[in-house]
């Protein structure tokens, strides 16, 4: 089986976010990055699959120097190959223009048996990219994955789906397909000594817009479907009262107004 | 003309389809644009009849067997022809597990914008602005779509209030026959509920929930002391069950329970809406946290914005000596 897993360079969880000077993003050069969340649940998923039934799996990342970092720690944990799409025309991309960047990459490496991408990142957060992905290579797809059989000799697969409300739901789908997989699918494993020292020696190639064939129009910012106009912090337009002094002190108020006010307790 | 895409299993419509009719309404007025509801499926003319007393103008069925089960082969074939004869300026489609499983086809296929995770929206001139959540609802970002309509976006749950769908209408239902070419690739097997193991905490009057704030599992026990004090439940947050802290049957949000206690502690718990939706109709919310931007803020009543290993432990002494009292 040959699977590409997707990994999104995101600022490390315990950052301190900062909005930027125009408002357009956050202050972004000073922070460390790290895969999204999801995406390590993905590339674990792919490593697994490759131990089951054979193969390759390739990772890839779409950003600046942070990406290739993420992805020699990909390497660490067992991936075979890395493609980093490094570009400094690529920044400023959307989803859509993220999905259209990865899905060519995805063709000029040949295609794949299944593609996997995180649920939702730790950034823009919505999912999208996966299942837009899915749409530009013309895969089928499934999303919020939370167990996967394949069956290789027959290029079907057999996914399980959690809907909300504690539903899931069992699908079956063929080859060649995308699949966003959900938090929790597994447990992934940490970069072994070993995996690390042997990543030094694995392939990490880098792929630019030109290299890929995409015209600048249809990249990075030009590329995006929509204009950041403001990020911001919102306010809270909530009833919510803020308990002040030490912890004791907030503590012993705290029980008081449960007690008296809210009368909960 | 701004269209809604509804969501509904076992012939009943799903709550996201209300909030997403009250953006489009709201829209609508300020755009001066109609509103049409779209349903498809098979056997749905009751959920048509249901739509139609909402204050909206029209309602489109499209009723096919293969409509039966939502499918998003079919879903995206049959919105694309029903799209493409109409023109739409906006098409609203709930933020779920559902809607964000053909939205972005249906995006990527028609090459128009696709604004997902909506909260908010602005009129500027003719302009439509819209406003969704980025870094898990810590930030909200403005967004300006490109090009010619039609705008795709999905409304967050829970960021439209449900109870102010307006009704009093008597929307025209216009029947629209569906034909499709196309595979259907990925089919349904089954769908079942999820175990649910031994803790129920849907009954439970105090629950005091934690989440990834609690940095390691032996940390946990701190929860369970506060808990105990209080004889109140433990719940946790996602990533605490799916990093083994706990088992899946703790978990509360759209992917575990749904509570509605009478108190809720979150403690070391951001506030991602997958959160908030299962516990956000609480009696009484307190939140811990040392973020005093953490959305969980959104939806408490009192806040204590400090170190959670400080203030849980003195919260449970203190319940502690007035048990003894
Ligand atoms: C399809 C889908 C379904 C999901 N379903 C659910 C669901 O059912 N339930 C659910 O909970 N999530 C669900 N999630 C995950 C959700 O998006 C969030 O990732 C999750 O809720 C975050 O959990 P958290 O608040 O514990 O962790 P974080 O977001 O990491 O927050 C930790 C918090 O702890 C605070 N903190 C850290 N240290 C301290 C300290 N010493 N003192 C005080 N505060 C501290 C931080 O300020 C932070 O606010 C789902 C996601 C997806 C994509
Ligand atoms: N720049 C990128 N490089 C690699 N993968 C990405 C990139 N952007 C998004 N993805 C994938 O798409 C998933 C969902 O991202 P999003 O649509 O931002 O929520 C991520 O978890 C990644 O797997």
């Amino acid at each position: 089986m040959k699977i590409i897993s997707c990994i999104k360079p995101v600022p490390d969880p315990a950052s301190r976010l900062i909005i930027n000077e125009s408002k357009t993003w956050i202050k972004d050069n000073d922070l460390t990055f790290v895969a999204s969340e999801a995406d390590n649940y993905a590339l674990e998923e792919a490593l697994r699959l490759k131990e089951k039934h054979q193969g390759d799996v390739a990772i890839l990342s779409m950003g600046g120097d942070e990406a290739a970092r993420v992805l020699r720690s990909g390497l660490a944990m067992g991936a075979d190959r890395a493609i980093h799409l490094l570009d400094p025309k690529f920044k400023g991309a959307d989803e859509f223009a993220a999905a259209e960047t990865l899905a060519k990459a995805i063709e000029k490496d040949g295609g794949a048996d299944l593609v996997l991408a995180g649920v939702q990142s730790d950034d823009l957060g919505t999912g999208m990219t996966g299942v837009m992905l899915a749409e530009f290579l013309g895969y089928a797809h499934a999303t919020v994955v939370i167990g996967v059989e394949a069956d290789p000799a027959a290029k079907t697969l057999k996914v399980k789906r959690e809907l909300e409300g504690g539903i899931n739901e069992t699908v079956e789908l063929p080859f060649p397909a995308v699949l966003t997989i959900q938090f929790g699918i597994n447990q992934p494993r940490y970069a072994s000594l070993k995996g690390i020292m042997a990543a030094k020696k694995k392939e990490l190639k880098a792929w630019s817009a030109a290299d890929l064939g995409l015209s600048d129009n249809l990249v990075g910012k030009p590329g995006a479907m929509y204009e950041v106009k403001e990020v911001f912090v919102p306010e809270r337009k909530s009833r919510v009262e803020i308990i002040t002094g030490t912890a004791e002190e907030a503590a012993a108020k705290l029980v008081e107004k449960l007690r008296k006010e809210a009368k909960v307790i | 003309m701004i269209f809604v895409i509804t969501e509904h299993r076992d012939n009943k419509l799903k709550s996201i389809t209300s909030e997403a009719l009250v953006f489009a309404q709201r829209v609508g007025q300020d755009f001066g644009q109609p509103v049409t509801a779209v349903v498809l499926g098979a056997n749905v003319s009751g959920l048509a009849d249901e739509l139609k007393t909402k204050k909206i103008d029209r309602v489109i069925v499209a009723e096919h067997p293969d409509l039966a089960e939502y499918s998003p082969d079919r879903y995206v074939e049959a919105l694309k022809t029903i799209l493409g004869n109409e023109k739409p300026f906006l098409v609203i489609v709930g933020h779920t597990t559902q809607g964000m499983d053909f939205a972005p086809r249906l995006s990527v296929s028609l090459r128009r914008p696709l604004i997902a995770g909506c909260v908010e929206y602005e009129k500027q001139g003719d302009r439509l602005i819209l406003t969704r959540q980025v870094f898990n609802a810590k930030m909200n970002m403005k967004t300006g779509v490109r090009g010619e309509s039609p705008y795709f976006a999905t409304a967050s749950p829970g960021a439209f209030q449900a109870d102010e769908l307006q009704s009093g209408g008597n929307a025209e239902i216009v029947s629209v026959a569906v034909q499709f070419s196309g595979p259907v690739r990925r089919k349904l097997v089954e769908r079942v509920e999820a175990p649910r193991g031994m803790v129920d905490l849907s009954a439970a009057p105090i629950i005091v929930a934690g989440g990834r704030g609690l940095k390691e599992k032996d940390n946990f026990k701190i929860v369970f002391e506060l808990a105990e004090a209080l004889g109140a439940s433990v719940g946790a947050s996602r990533p605490v069950v799916d990093s083994e802290w706990l088992p899946r049957e703790y978990q509360v949000g759209s992917s575990g329970q749904t509570v509605s206690p009478k108190l809720y502690f979150a403690v070391g718990i951001s506030g991602a809406i997958q959160h908030l939706v299962g516990m956000q109709t609480s009696r009484c919310i307190v939140a811990i946290n040392k973020d005093v931007e953490a959305p969980i803020f959104k939806v408490a009543h009192y806040g204590i914005v400090d170190d959670l290993f400080k203030v849980v432990p003195a919260l449970t002494k203190i319940f502690k000596d007035l048990k003894v009292s």
